[in-house]
């Protein structure tokens, strides 16, 4: 009988202390954690979990700067099979590293794999992934980066870019892409691939510049420069004295 | 009208143990008193922006530097609190070492975990085993 009530209490006060409240962050370690009160940060140790109402985040270890006392969490610096998912802000992502400056809502994933998605946008790559919140800006850099939306793939090995909320979708607004070998970038029918490729919303002109390929239907174009305007579709290719611009129309029939 | 039933079978237990609980205190410190160098020791950490004060239900002297706190162990700064059942106490290095399970409480924070290290004067505390926290 004494086993049993003490159980049925353990248990109890076991299920009252384990469950988080609303407004608060719930976080469990298996290995402790080590709190450095000068220098203002905390290690949680081996299999972190973290939950409160924004986001949920796994990993390995987890260090956390704070600014006045521990929970004014100001930096968030995650290692080892990191899973993060953000209600709040939408984005669930995944990588080796994953570091969240709070303040200013800057989010960087690093590693082989990584990855970011949000409700309009995927992010890949093997190098890094960084997306600021607050002013939409966002860069990726590394082997095999690539961003998918409704209208436009890009892969290349640096992805520079920034987005706006408008209509409650992501739009591109800025875009700078490069790679030492090519860039590829797909905006509805048409094909494009450069060293280097840049978007300005203002303009809405995609601009391509050297070893430009743009291929559209069964038509292929090669030149030294081009440009695409995205409000009609239309697009012109240069080339420089020694090249000549090359078109080659395919017969499928 | 189940709940409520629920709610009143678990105070009732609750009052049960409690009353327990108090007599099972009162027979372990006659048991014990005698067992104990120190009754309610009293010791500080010092560092350069705090202090942190240690107190104890008992205290028995392991060596020259060492006290070994028992019951109601509780480390007290202006910013924190920690709570434990058994503490060693180095008055030299002014360290502490728990293996108990321990409840730390701060500003909007709780931790509880499998028991603590307290080095560098109160700067760096370590706890170990399992962990877990409540940031409010």
């Amino acid at each position: 009988m004494r086993f049993f009530v003490n159980f049925i209490i353990i248990s109890l006060i076991s299920f009252s202390l384990c469950s988080r409240e609303i407004g608060e962050t719930e976080i469990t370690t298996e290995d402790g954690i080590e709190v450095f009160q000068d220098e203002k940060f905390y290690l949680l140790k081996k299999n972190v979990k973290i939950e409160s109402d924004n986001f949920t985040l796994s990993a390995d270890d987890v260090k956390i700067d704070f600014d006045k006392s521990l929970y004014d969490i100001t930096n968030l610096y995650a290692k080892g099979e990191v899973d993060f998912f953000s209600k709040e802000f939408g984005i669930s992502s995944n990588g080796d590293i994953l570091n969240f400056r709070v303040k200013i809502e800057k989010l960087r994933v690093e590693g082989q794999g990584s990855k970011l998605l949000t409700k309009d946008v995927e992010m890949f790559s093997d190098g890094f992934i960084e997306v600021n919140n607050q002013n939409g800006d966002f860069l990726l850099k590394g082997l095999n980066s690539k961003l998918i939306n409704e209208s436009i793939v890009i892969i290349a090995n640096s992805i520079d870019g920034s987005f706006v909320d408008k209509d409650d979708k992501k739009e591109i607004t800025f875009l700078k892409v490069i790679d030492e070998k090519i860039s590829y970038v797909k905006n509805n029918d048409t094909e494009m691939y450069a060293k280097k490729i840049n978007f300005d919303y203002d303009t809405s002109i995609i601009e391509l510049i050297d070893d430009v390929i743009i291929i559209r239907n069964e038509e292929k174009i090669t030149g030294d420069y081009g440009t695409l305007d995205t409000r009609n579709n239309s697009y012109k290719i240069k080339s420089n004295n020694q090249n000549k611009v090359k078109v080659i129309i395919q017969n499928n029939e | 009208m189940l709940g409520s039933l629920a709610v009143i079978f678990f105070i009732l237990i609750v009052f049960y143990e409690q009353a327990n609980l108090n007599s099972f205190r009162f027979e372990d410190k006659t048991n014990n008193l005698s067992d104990a160098d120190i009754s309610e020791p009293k010791f500080a950490i010092n560092n350069k922006t705090k202090k942190i004060y240690i107190t104890a239900s008992e205290g028995n002297f392991l060596n020259k530097d060492e006290v070994l706190l028992k019951n109601n162990v509780r480390f007290k700064s202006n910013n924190f609190s920690i709570e434990t059942d058994k503490v060693v106490f180095n008055r030299n290095q002014q360290t502490a070492q728990s293996k108990t399970r321990s409840l730390f409480k701060s500003e909007n924070i709780t931790i509880s975990s499998d028991g603590f290290n307290i080095h560098d004067k109160g700067n760096k505390i370590i706890f170990h085993g399992n962990s877990y926290i409540i940031l409010k």
